[in-house]
């Protein structure tokens, strides 16, 4: 029997807030943080509303700490959420046991090197911006201001991204391979992001509206959020405490389309049994599910099916937090974990923003105001582009 | 026990499969048009195949020919196949051609057609697609090939539920490019007369040098 992982430690910073107690006070008083456009430099700016972290480039620097021309707003606030989480946690990454940084993101150095871009061509003033856009550059960022890491990975599967660095963080603690983990995603706002977005269609020029009949997209949101793992024989260890367990996850292909669902569900549907199979969970254990729920038309319908493939009539309690933050991409699965074990402490499911009608024929109606009432098993979900689609459960600890 | 069961290498404008160089055009034709003429060496009528960015078409490609001669599609559960893939430069080939639409306000004309392109796990989604493989799947942006990495990844998955899987690299950065595709199987094992092999790091290592390119 392998050990358990437990969640010993959350950062996170977004559009709610610039750290978890600032993020918990945003969701426990229903206040948005998706506004009008003022740090990103878009043609979209006075047309579509974002979720932006309120600080600029220099206050972030300056939150970190460190000057260094050659971080980029990725690079600032993985750091801050990390190093939030790892102090939260009260570990010690000099203390001789294996600790591990997996991060996740899809745009990385994109917003700084599209600042460039142009001029790259004609001149060389600016070459050291293209050395931090990689995707492995914040993680290694994360690492150097952490200090003393033993391990480090980036994975990019778009959307669900942070719901994959979670799972492996945990696979890796469970064989052995490290004692604990720091892990989630990141993804900065960028020009590229909206500009690819809006192509798409499926931005909405109004608040989104998930799982309401009338929503018409999704509001991209920026940000970071990272927890800790730690297995329980180093939290024994140290005699540390943890926040919640994480008590299954799973993630199957939906083999269906690049960038739209199955109108039945099937990746979701398989992702979800497959971590309730995991955790020997049933689904009338299920409290709450904190929903992808982007307010796409395709998404919320399709999650939605496969929300009654799985529970049938019996459908828990949900929402989708995403109308809080935006849809911040490869961060989303973290800062939703991080959500869901703030409402496992504070016995409170967040509400779902906007809505008004339910989505016809499914008749599903999610939580539209704060509630207060005992949880203990949340089911998180995470899909992505490329019909990447993970799910993770947290249990009171 | 856990098998390499079936590979395919491509590199140099030429396609290897276990080991044995079975495609390959002028070395000078371009990367598109490499791509091309290794479509059309498999006999394959897949419209789809056309509308992917060459990252995505280089993987379609490189699995392919790894699965070709093989059983694999049918005799695992095609819901317990995963799909792992790595490459260090994610999907930079696209992006820049997205950045591109987007620079010049006179010349503005984003499409969703490439945006589309611009995540490396879209190589993945279209692997999946065509064989309907629904299994668990993951990215990995890594300097060089990280075979530590991959095999222990396979090796958790396939003891944990997972039966078989796709595992390799796909990248495509200017006109450098690479692919690099290893079936692994858990129901098959290794007797005298067949290619497979034990999966192992060294194993791969092995098999990923194993081809003597011709130019």
């Amino acid at each position: 029997m392998s050990q358990k992982i437990y969640i010993t430690g959350l950062g996170m910073i977004s559009a709610i807030g610039n750290n978890v107690p600032e993020s918990f006070l945003s969701l426990s008083q229903s206040k948005t943080g998706i506004g009008k456009i003022n740090h990103l430099t878009t043609r979209y700016k006075d047309e579509f509303l974002a979720g932006e972290i309120k600080l600029s480039n220099s206050d972030l620097a300056d939150l970190v700490k460190d000057n260094n021309p050659a971080l980029n707003r990725n690079s600032y606030i993985a750091m801050l959420a990390a190093k939030e989480a790892v102090i939260n946690s009260g570990i010690d990454t000099n203390d001789g046991l294996r600790t591990g940084v997996i991060s996740s993101t899809t745009v990385a150095g994109m917003g700084k090197t599209e600042l460039y871009y142009k001029e790259l061509f004609e001149k060389d003033d600016h070459l050291d911006v293209l050395d931090t856009h990689d995707c492995g550059d914040s993680t290694e960022r994360i690492a150097d201001y952490l200090g003393n890491v033993d391990y480090v990975t980036t994975i990019s599967t778009a959307c669900s991204s942070a719901a994959n660095a979670i799972m492996l963080g945990c696979r890796m603690i469970k064989h052995g391979q490290l004692d604990r983990v720091v892990v989630g995603g990141v993804d900065a706002l960028s020009k590229f992001t909206f500009n690819g977005f809006n192509t798409l269609m499926i931005l909405d020029r109004e608040w989104c509206k998930p799982f309401d009949e009338n929503r018409k997209g999704l509001n991209l949101g920026e940000g970071a959020a990272f927890v800790v793992l730690e297995g329980e024989n180093a939290l024994n260890l140290r005699k540390g405490k943890p926040l919640a367990e994480v008590a299954g996850y799973a993630n199957a292909n939906d083999a269906y389309h690049q960038t739209a669902s199955s109108p039945e569900g099937y990746g979701a549907t398989l992702a979800i049994k497959q971590a309730l199979t995991m955790s020997g969970l049933k689904t009338d254990q299920i409290d709450y599910i904190n929903m992808h729920g982007t307010g796409t038309p395709n998404n919320d319908l399709s999650e939605s099916m496969a929300t009654v493939a799985v529970f049938g009539k019996q459908v828990p309690k949900f929402s989708s937090t995403k109308a809080f933050t935006g849809h911040t991409l490869a961060a989303a699965a973290s800062i939703e974990a991080v959500i869901s074990v703030l409402s496992l402490q504070n016995s409170m499911i967040f509400p779902n923003l906007n809505f008004t009608t339910p989505i016809a024929d499914m008749n599903l109606i999610p939580e539209t105001k704060l509630v207060n009432t005992p949880l203990n098993i949340i089911l998180s979900n995470s899909f992505g582009f490329g019909g990447n689609c993970s799910s993770l459960l947290f249990k009171k600890a | 026990m856990n098998t390499i069961t079936s590979y395919a290498h491509i590199k140099h404008n030429q396609v290897s499969v276990n080991g044995s160089i079975v495609f390959q055009s002028g070395p000078l034709l371009k990367l598109s048009e490499f791509l091309s003429e290794a479509y059309k060496s498999i006999g394959l009528s897949y419209p789809k195949f056309h509308k992917m960015d060459a990252q995505c078409k280089l993987g379609f490609l490189c699995a392919e020919f790894a699965l070709k001669e093989t059983t694999f599609l049918t005799e695992n559960d095609l819901s317990k196949t995963a799909i792992i893939l790595s490459n260090a430069a994610s999907s930079l080939e696209t992006d820049r051609v997205h950045q591109h639409s987007i620079n010049d306000k006179s010349n503005y004309f984003p499409s969703p057609a490439v945006f589309v392109y611009t995540l490396p796990n879209i190589t993945i989604g279209e692997i999946a697609i065509k064989h309907k493989v629904t299994g668990e799947n993951a990215f990995f942006v890594s300097g060089q090939l990280d075979t530590e990495l991959l095999v222990n990844y396979i090796e958790t998955l396939l003891s944990n539920g997972s039966e078989a899987a796709l595992v390799g690299w796909v990248e495509v950065d200017g006109a450098s490019f690479e692919a690099f595709i290893f079936l692994v199987e858990s129901s098959k094992n290794i007797n005298k007369n067949s290619i497979f092999k034990a999966l192992n790091q060294s194993s791969v290592i092995t098999i990923y040098n194993q081809t003597k390119w011709t130019h």
